[in-house]
């Protein structure tokens, strides 16, 4: 303090007053100015809240330290050490009444004097009052006075207390402190320390002791220049802190050797450090001329463990104020909520506000803590238009056993929940894929079956060089002199699009008539024009217009689509070519397109982004030539990775490509459910190990586990074991000889794999198999059954007990 | 036992100044040292010394123990006079400095280690003292009677030995330097008329930041009341004075032999040497047996 800089204390129990102390000390009461005025006088400390002078004290002079007596008194009784070394007590109360009455004025005088440093009140036994002082060539430094003592011993005769004019009253002095301790040193900070009453922490002049007064002449203590402000964490007894200059130390007193962290030091030498008492780990410091106080969060490590490992620290910091700060007070009882004062004693008081930690649940919800506070957000229960996050849509898939269906894969679109265009491509292609390829494999075993997967971009390559055969004649349209040969590779991938069936029969009609079933009235028709066959389509656009179901416009539309025309330059081409534009649904566009397209060109059908990858890419494979087609499919490959649009799976196969679309696709949705349940449909096995794939893998295994599906994380495991055999898992138990400690299993199997040891010793009952009574490693007998004595080792169907065991378990 | 390198820290933290009839002595680290203007009437004694200060490091907390010199005549001072090494002694209100030569502080660390934890401050953090490898060559010093070899003289002042807070300092500056360098004794007519034993004597120490005065009661009461550290119980103290022609800085066991037969009486007593002299403080109750045991020891010599 020393007059100029104040200081502030907050009453450790009327949760309303607080002191600033400089050279006089000044108690003030704050309120709420919420819902009042702010009251004449009243100095503002924050938004709502505005402090009123009680009254100010200026009887002590050269006052170098105050303390708070502890327990509960409504006159507000302080400590004071004075530049002399004395301590007096005093008061800011007005009611001379009290049972304080006769502490009040009561000075504690040291032998010599001294500056007195730092006060301390013993938190359990409330009279004891530490006082640290300065050097004295033989006086102590560290007294413990007990503020009730009512006399002055002996040993110091009365007349040789030279009292100075006006101290008439030596029933106020006390001369005989209970203990002294430090000899010959200096005390610069002190802190009872709360595991026991008796122990006193002490920064000295070069080192930090702790007094134990239950035996004096004992002490502990460490060399350190970390003597200043020695306080103790009121949630971890066993953690101090302590500063010297710009660093703090922070040390634990059961490995009282050296501090266990330093923090980052300060440019300017610090004045104060406080810990939270509202909330653990939470230390404040501040230094000299300086706007902000640091704060520096020990949240997570309440237990240092070793000398290597420095525990992590969260460091911030609050402004509370424009002008440099004096000295700042945690409230007692508040929650984070500090008063601070500037040199000019203008006052601020506000909260500290948390860290606010933020956690997702692996089912949507959203959880952030604040203080003590926790929140929870929820998703809605409602099926309404909104989209449901990826994560409960995964969920709910991995319930209904989505991408489990490995025979009708298609399936999997609809346990996907049928709502997702780019699911249904992608599980109709795989569909497809694995359908072919399968086919491939029967009709001749070779290196085809590994090139269905690999995407149409691979099947319409190997096409490439081919000579091209002679063109078909189709009847009723001109557009016949487009139509390609329909080579191997180019049926495989209408295949794939799923315009024609297995075999090698071209025909669509299988195809249409399955998409007029489902109501695809548009999709049927463009399909049958795009197989030249006009009159399907102008059929199946009245049906559509009279199921009901349909839009009746469709027969307007199959009426503009008969009065087609191959004359270049007629008003239907004109008029159709115009307005196809503002037809709605993208394949009846296309088809005004197509029928108005020059030859050769079909961009406005190949490039319309609305119409599905697979429709396209078949059209592709119908009226584009080789080199055309290429191109084309190259350009749509990249596209569609771009987007990481799934229907392009259907180009991309599940190659490098594949994966590559794939990455776009969990970038864009996170669904790390489909690309895993995709890339194990049937990739090979260098993909399946891409680092990248494995990742998704991992991460939906994490998933399950953490919305704690262990059966699905089991069954997801099987089905990735039965593609990608390297991750089984390894043998988790084995049969282990009792002598000798070894696995049976392992020593006796010939062939040197783990994970079928059973088998390898003959309990599956293989024939062949030699019995093995002995360990293989010690040559000892192995256990036998208790029933029927026979061996381990024998095939278990021929063991009564076994049987008997079986017996009860098909009964249960 | 702390050693302290006078010069390691950058500005002056080691000043003393003490003012006797012959001269004014000034202790200072070499910070200090060159902000001293250069004069010709400065007579510089020769070597670098180095602080040495007794730290207690536990032990005993006797109340009625001996202070200062006295604590300390048997552990370190008389050790130190046995092998031969020179001191120069600074009592303060808030400990006792003894200054030995830096050249000599492979043989005090050694005479000492036995008895002490020896430390050296470096920057303000204490670290162990290197063992400076001396082994051999050490007799060891067989008991020696230690007569006073000097004569002695007891001034009739009463001195108080005090501090103050140094924010007050800037409060009492004129008057110290007044007090210091202005006051000759003509201020104090009574004294200097009344008794010829008088002498002018006073001492003033800032040592990293703490003050210490030594004054006779008449200069004490020039200041005012209540701004000088003293003890509760007011004690003063009596001087005796060693030595009729200057000592120097060589001679070995001068301290020692004053503070030998202190101890063995139990009498606390303040030691300041300066450049000619030296000078014990002891309680002014104590005076009379002081000087009798002193004269005693003198008597052994003859």
């Amino acid at each position: 303090m020393s007059g100029s800089k104040p200081d502030i204390l907050w009453a450790p129990h009327q949760v309303d007053r607080f002191v600033v102390c400089d050279s006089e000390l000044s108690l003030y009461h704050v309120e709420s100015t919420v819902n009042s005025e702010l009251k004449a006088g009243s100095l503002r400390l924050s938004e709502d809240s505005a402090a009123t002078l009680l009254s100010i004290n200026s009887e002590t002079p050269y006052m170098k330290c105050v303390a708070w007596y502890l327990s509960y008194d409504p006159e507000c009784l302080l400590a004071v050490g004075q530049a002399n070394g004395r301590v007096v007590l005093t008061s800011l109360g007005q009611d001379h009444n009290s049972k304080f009455r006769d502490l009040i004025g009561k000075e504690f005088v040291p032998k010599h004097a001294r500056q007195c440093n730092t006060l301390a009140w013993n938190p359990v036994d409330n009279n004891w009052l530490a006082a640290g002082l300065d050097k004295h060539r033989a006086d102590f430094s560290v007294l413990i006075w007990d503020i009730c003592s009512k006399y002055t011993p002996d040993i110091v005769p009365m007349e040789k207390v030279r009292l100075s004019v006006g101290e008439t009253e030596t029933s106020l002095l006390v001369t005989k402190p209970l203990y002294e301790l430090g000899q010959n040193d200096a005390c610069l900070s002190l802190c009872w320390l709360p595991r026991d009453q008796k122990l006193l922490l002490a920064g000295m002049h070069r080192n930090l002791a702790i007094f134990d007064l239950r035996n004096t002449s004992q002490k502990m203590f460490v060399n350190t220049k970390a003597v200043q402000g020695v306080t103790v964490d009121p949630y971890f007894h066993d953690r101090v802190a302590s500063f010297y200059e710009g660093q703090v130390a922070i040390w634990d007193l059961r490995k009282f050797e050296k501090p266990v962290l330093t923090l980052t030091e300060q440019p300017k030498p610090l004045t104060k450090v406080a810990w939270c008492p509202t909330r653990t780990g939470l230390l404040a410091t501040l230094t000299r001329d300086s706007n902000i106080i640091r704060l520096y969060d020990m949240q997570h490590t309440p237990t240092p463990i070793g000398d290597e490992t420095e525990p992590t620290i969260i460091e911030r910091s609050v402004q509370p104020c424009d002008n440099y700060i004096a000295s700042f007070a945690w409230h007692p009882t508040s929650q984070n909520r500090m008063i601070v004062v500037t040199p000019n004693r203008t006052m601020s008081d506000f909260t500290v506000f948390e860290r606010i930690s933020l956690a997702w649940s692996p089912i949507t919800s959203l959880m952030w803590a604040c203080g003590r506070h926790l929140y929870e957000c929820a998703e809605e229960e409602n099926d309404n238009s909104l989209e449901k996050d990826i994560a409960t849509k995964m969920r709910l898939r991995a319930l209904s056993r989505y991408g489990l269906d490995t025979e009708q894969v298609w399936r999997n679109h609809i346990l996907a929940g049928n709502e997702d265009p780019q699911l249904k491509s992608l599980w109709y292609t795989l569909h497809f894929m694995k359908q072919y390829t399968e086919d491939m494999d029967q009709k001749s075993p070779g290196n085809k079956g590994s090139l269905v997967y690999a995407g149409i971009k691979s099947i319409v390559k190997s096409s490439l060089g081919m000579v091209e055969s002679s063109r078909h004649n189709w009847s009723g349209l001109d557009k016949q002199s487009d139509i390609q040969n329909l080579n191997e590779e180019r049926i495989l991938a209408l295949q794939l699009c799923g315009w024609i069936k297995k075999g090698t029969d071209v025909d669509v009609g299988p195809f249409l008539n399955s998409l007029v079933q489902e109501g695809e009235w548009e999709r049927a028709a463009a399909v049958a024009l795009f197989n030249l066959d006009i009159r399907r389509a102008i059929q199946i656009l009245n049906e559509g217009a009279s199921s009901g179901k349909g839009d009746l416009n469709l027969n307007v539309v199959a009426m503009a689509l008969s009065g087609y025309t191959d004359e270049k330059n007629s008003l239907w081409r004109e008029m159709c070519s115009t307005l196809r534009l503002q037809l709605n649904n993208p394949y009846l566009c296309i088809m005004f397109a197509f029928l108005t397209s020059e030859a050769g060109s079909y961009d406005g059908v190949l490039y319309e982004n609305k119409v599905a990858v697979r429709d396209r890419v078949a059209f592709a494979c119908k009226f584009l030539s080789d080199s055309q087609l290429n191109r084309y499919i190259e350009k749509l490959t990249n596209e569609m990775k771009e987007a990481g649009n799934l229907e392009g799976i259907l180009l991309t196969g599940l190659t490098k490509d594949g994966v590559d679309l794939m990455e776009s696709y969990v970038d864009r949705t996170g669904d790390v459910q489909t690309a895993s349940y995709c890339m194990l449909q049937g990739s090979p096995l260098d993909v399946l190990k891409d680092e990248r794939v494995q990742y998704w893998i991992e991460n939906y295994r994490n998933l399950l586990d953490a919305w704690r599906f262990w059966h699905k994380r089991a069954e997801f495991d099987i089905h990735r074991s039965k593609l990608d055999p390297s991750s089984k898992p390894l043998a988790q138990v084995f049969v282990s000889c009792n002598f000798c400690g070894k696995s049976i299993s392992y020593s006796c199997s010939t062939v040197p794999h783990q994970g079928r040891g059973f088998s390898q010793y003959g309990v599956s009952g293989s024939p062949t198999k030699s019995k093995v009574t002995s360990c293989p490693g010690c040559r000892k007998p192995l256990p036998r059954c208790a029933l029927c004595l026979i061996n381990m080792g024998t095939p278990v169907s021929s063991c009564p007990a076994v049987l008997l065991l079986m017996g009860f378990l098909w009964m249960q | 036992m702390g050693s302290r390198e006078t010069g390691s820290e950058r500005r002056c933290k080691f000043f003393s100044l003490t003012e006797t009839p012959e001269d004014y002595t000034i202790i200072v680290d070499e910070e200090g040292f060159l902000e001293l203007p250069s004069s010709e009437h400065l007579s510089v004694a020769d070597a670098t010394w180095l602080a040495l200060n007794v730290v207690s490091g536990g032990g005993s907390f006797s109340s009625s123990q001996p202070i200062g010199v006295t604590k300390i005549a048997k552990s370190v001072i008389a050790p130190l006079a046995d092998q031969n090494i020179s001191v120069f002694m600074l009592s303060t209100y808030q400990t006792d400095f003894i200054l030995v030569r830096e050249r000599d502080l492979p043989f005090v660390t050694h005479t000492l280690s036995s008895e002490f934890t020896i430390l050296r401050v470096v920057n303000g953090e204490t670290v162990a003292a290197e063992n400076l490898g001396i082994t051999n060559g050490f007799v060891k010093p067989k008991m020696v009677q230690r007569p006073v070899i000097h004569p002695l003289s007891s001034p009739s002042n009463r001195f108080c030995v005090t501090s103050l807070d140094p924010d007050t300092l800037p409060t009492v500056a004129t008057l110290l330097m007044d007090v210091m360098f202005y006051s000759n004794g003509v201020k104090d007519p009574l004294a200097s008329g009344d008794d010829c034993d008088h002498i002018r004597f006073f001492s003033f120490s800032l040592i990293e930041g703490y003050i210490s005065l030594v004054m006779d009661v008449q200069t004490q009461q020039r200041f005012p009341s209540n701004l000088l550290f003293t003890s509760a119980s007011g004690e003063l103290w009596k001087m005796v004075r060693i030595g009729g022609q200057p000592l120097g800085f060589d001679e070995c066991g001068i301290v020692a032999q004053i503070s030998e037969p202190l101890a063995a009486a139990d009498i606390p007593a303040y030691y300041i040497s300066t450049f000619k002299f030296d000078h014990a403080l002891v309680p002014e109750e104590n005076i009379n047996g002081v000087i009798s045991a002193l004269k005693v020891s003198q008597a052994e010599k003859h």
